[in-house]
C-alpha cells in the first residue's frame, strides 16, 4: 500500500476504509523523498514531529477535514522551531519563532508539514537555478528545470511524494511551475490568504496558494488557507465561499474569454494546438468563446520588472545581519557588517534585482520608472475590468512552451523574465489565476491558464475540475498514466 | 547605465559588487532598464498610479497587545546577542 501519486481525495478514502495508518502514509511519504533524493526538492524534512502527529491521529480520530493528510511546505513561509530559509545562504541558519498563518490554518485543518521545499532564491526565478541550496530537477526528465519559483513543491507532487504543497505566486511562481511539471496550481485573489509570516518579496503582488494534483484537490485546500487575518492589513474580510461546494456546475452558456491581442508568435507551436484544443473540449461542454481585448497586456512584464525589484529593494532591506540570519564575520564597523553580509548571503539574481529597486526608486527616476509602472499597471487592470463585465473566466496558456535544459537560458536575465509573460498580469491586477495539465509535449507536460474575476476563485476552480472530469491529463505522471 | 551610476545604487543599496562582476551587471542592468523603456509606449497622462490591487487604506485595528513577548526567543536567534540587546560593533568611539 503507497500514497504515491494519490489525490488528497484517495488519501482520505484510504483513511476512512482504514486501508492506511496515519503513520504508514508519512512513513511511505519518507520513503519516496529519499527514493527522490536526486530531485533536490526538498531543503529541510520534518520527519520526527511528522511521525508523532501522524501516531497522535491513529490513536485520536480526528473530524478535521484534512486529518493527516501530508503537504510539502515552500520554505518561504516561517516554521516554529523549523529552519527557513527561503532559499537563500543568508537565512541557511534561520529557525523562526513562529508560523506563518497560512501554514497553521492548514496544520489546524489536520495536514501534516512533512518538510520545507526547495524555490528559487527569495522567490526570484523561474527555473529554480537561482537557489542557494542547488536546482531542483523535474522528475518528468533528467536535465530539466521545474520552472519556479515554486519548484521544489512542483517537483515533489510531479514525483508522487506528496498529493499537496504550499507555493507562492508574485508574478506566476505557482502556476509556471504547475505549467511545467504536469500539476494544479492556483494563485487565489489578493487577499484571500493571509501574507502574515511569508518572507516578502513584492507585498503588492505576493499571494500563497495549492498545488495538487487536481482542482478538486486545489479547492479543499484553500478552503482552510483562505482566512481574515488581522495581522495582515491587506487580508480581506470578504465572505469565503466553500470552493469544494461550487464545484460541478454545468458550464453551459458560461462565457470564456479568449484574449484576441496575444501575440503567440513566441510560442512553441505544439502549445498553441494543445490550447486550442482545451478550447474546443470547454465548447463541447456548453460553454461559449468569446473575444476578449488586453492591450496593455504586452506591458505586463515591464511594469512588473520595475514595479517588483522596487517593492523587493525595500523589503529585503531587513536582511542586515542584526537580528536574524546570517552575519558576515570580523566586520570592521556597522557600515561593513551590512554590505558584507549582505554581499555575501545574496545570489545574483537578488543582487540584480535590488540594484534594479533601488535605481527605479532613486531621486531623478522615481516619476519615470515606478509611477509610470504603477501607470500603466492600473491600464492593465482596467482591461481586466472592461472584459470581466463580458466573461467568466480568461483562458490563456500557462507558458511559452514545456520544461526546459537547466542552463539552457543562458545568462541573459530577460530570456528567463519572459517565461511569465502570460502569468503575470494576473498579479499586477490581483485576479485569481489557475494552471492546469492540459497536454504533452514530446512527453513533456504544459498547462493551461484559466484566470477569474476578482474574488471569483469558484469560477476558476469549477471550470478546472469539469475540465478534469472530462480529461486525463492531470492523470499523466513522469511513469506514463495514473491507474 | 555607466559604472558611477552602478557605483550609487551598489551603495544605496548596501551591496559591494565583485570587480570581476562588475561590467556584466553592468550590462545587464543596461539592457534591463532598456527593456523596461517600452512603458514610455504607453499613454498615461491622466491615469491614476495603481500601488495595490486592493486600492484600499490600510485597515486599523484596537491598540491591543495580542502577542506574546517573545524577547527572549529573538534574541536567542540574533547572531551576536546579550541578555537585552543584539550587538553590533562600536558605533561612537
Amino acid at each position: 500500500m503507497t500514497v504515491k501519486y494519490k489525490t488528497i481525495k484517495e488519501i482520505k478514502k484510504m483513511i476512512s476504509q482504514k486501508e492506511i495508518s496515519h503513520k504508514e502514509i508519512i512513513q511511505d511519504v519518507y520513503k519516496l523523498v529519499k527514493e527522490n533524493a536526486n530531485l533536490n526538492a526538498f531543503i529541510t524534512l520534518n520527519e520526527e514531529k511528522s511521525l508523532k502527529k501522524a501516531e497522535d491521529f491513529d490513536n485520536n480520530r480526528s473530524d478535521c477535514s484534512l486529518a493527516g493528510i501530508p503537504i510539502a511546505q515552500k520554505d518561504l513561509f516561517c516554521t516554529k522551531g523549523l529552519r527557513t530559509t527561503c532559499g537563500s545562504k543568508i537565512l541557511d541558519n534561520f529557525i523562526p519563532p513562529y508560523t506563518a498563518t497560512v501554514i497553521e490554518n492548514l496544520e489546524n485543518a489536520g495536514c501534516i508539514s512533512i518538510g520545507k521545499t526547495n524555490m528559487d532564491e527569495f522567490a526570484m526565478g523561474s527555473s529554480n537555478e537561482t537557489s542557494y541550496f542547488g536546482n531542483v530537477h523535474n522528475p518528468w526528465g533528467d536535465n530539466l528545470v521545474p520552472g519556479g519559483s515554486s519548484g521544489g513543491s512542483a517537483s515533489a507532487i510531479a514525483a508522487g511524494i506528496v498529493p499537496a504543497a504550499s507555493g507562492t505566486d508574485t508574478g506566476g511562481s505557482i502556476r509556471q511551475p504547475a505549467s511545467l511539471c504536469g500539476i494544479t496550481g492556483i494563485k487565489p485573489t489578493y487577499g484571500r490568504v493571509s501574507r502574515w509570516g511569508m518572507i516578502a518579496f513584492a507585498s503588492s503582488l505576493d499571494q500563497a496558494g495549492p498545488m495538487a494534483r487536481t482542482a478538486e484537490d486545489c479547492a479543499l485546500l484553500l478552503n482552510e488557507m483562505c482566512s481574515h487575518d488581522i495581522k495582515d492589513t491587506t487580508s480581506l474580510d470578504n465572505e469565503i465561499p466553500n470552493f469544494e461546494d461550487n464545484l460541478n456546475n454545468s458550464l453551459k452558456g458560461k462565457k470564456i474569454g479568449v484574449v484576441k491581442d496575444l501575440d503567440l508568435s513566441s510560442l512553441d507551436k505544439g502549445v498553441i494546438e494543445i490550447y486550442e484544443n482545451s478550447l474546443k473540449e470547454f465548447v463541447s461542454m456548453g460553454a461559449e468563446l468569446v473575444d476578449v481585448s488586453l492591450p496593455n497586456l504586452a506591458l505586463s512584464v515591464p511594469t512588473y520588472y520595475v514595479v517588483a525589484p522596487a517593492e523587493c529593494s525595500s523589503n529585503l532591506s531587513r536582511f542586515d545581519g542584526v537580528k536574524f540570519g546570517r552575519r558576515s564575520k570580523n566586520p570592521k564597523n556597522l557600515e561593513e557588517l551590512y554590505v558584507q553580509t549582505r554581499s555575501e548571503g545574496f545570489g545574483d539574481e537578488v543582487k540584480r534585482r535590488i540594484l534594479i529597486g533601488s535605481y527605479v526608486l532613486s531621486a531623478g527616476y522615481y516619476d519615470a520608472y515606478y509611477k509610470k509602472a504603477q501607470q500603466v499597471r492600473r491600464l492593465i487592470k482596467q482591461d481586466f475590468d472592461e472584459a470581466f463585465l463580458n466573461v467568466d473566466v480568461i483562458m490563456t496558456p500557462t507558458t511559452r512552451g514545456p520544461a526546459f535544459d537547466i542552463g539552457s537560458k543562458g545568462s541573459d536575465p530577460i530570456q528567463m523574465y519572459l517565461e511569465d509573460l502570460f502569468t503575470i498580469s494576473a498579479n499586477l491586477a490581483g485576479l485569481p489565476a489557475m494552471s492546469l495539465p492540459n497536454g504533452n509535449i514530446d512527453n513533456k507536460p504544459i498547462g493551461l491558464q484559466i484566470i477569474g474575476n476578482f474574488l471569483d476563485e469558484s469560477s476558476v476552480l469549477n471550470f478546472g475540475h469539469m475540465y478534469q472530469t472530462k480529461t486525463n491529463w492531470h492523470m499523466f505522471s513522469p511513469e506514463g498514466v495514473i491507474q | 547605465m555607466d559604472k558611477k551610476t552602478v557605483t550609487t545604487i551598489s551603495y544605496l543599496s548596501r551591496l559591494k559588487i565583485d570587480p570581476e562582476k562588475e561590467e556584466k551587471i553592468t550590462s545587464d542592468l543596461e539592457n534591463i532598464i532598456k527593456f523596461v523603456d517600452q512603458l514610455n509606449d504607453a499613454e498615461t497622462s491622466d491615469i491614476e498610479p495603481l500601488t495595490n490591487p486592493l486600492e484600499k487604506t490600510a485597515k486599523t485595528r484596537t491598540d491591543q497587545v495580542t502577542a506574546k513577548n517573545l524577547k527572549k526567543e529573538l534574541l536567542e536567534i540574533g547572531p551576536s546577542s546579550n541578555e537585552d540587546y543584539f550587538l553590533v560593533p562600536r558605533v561612537v568611539e
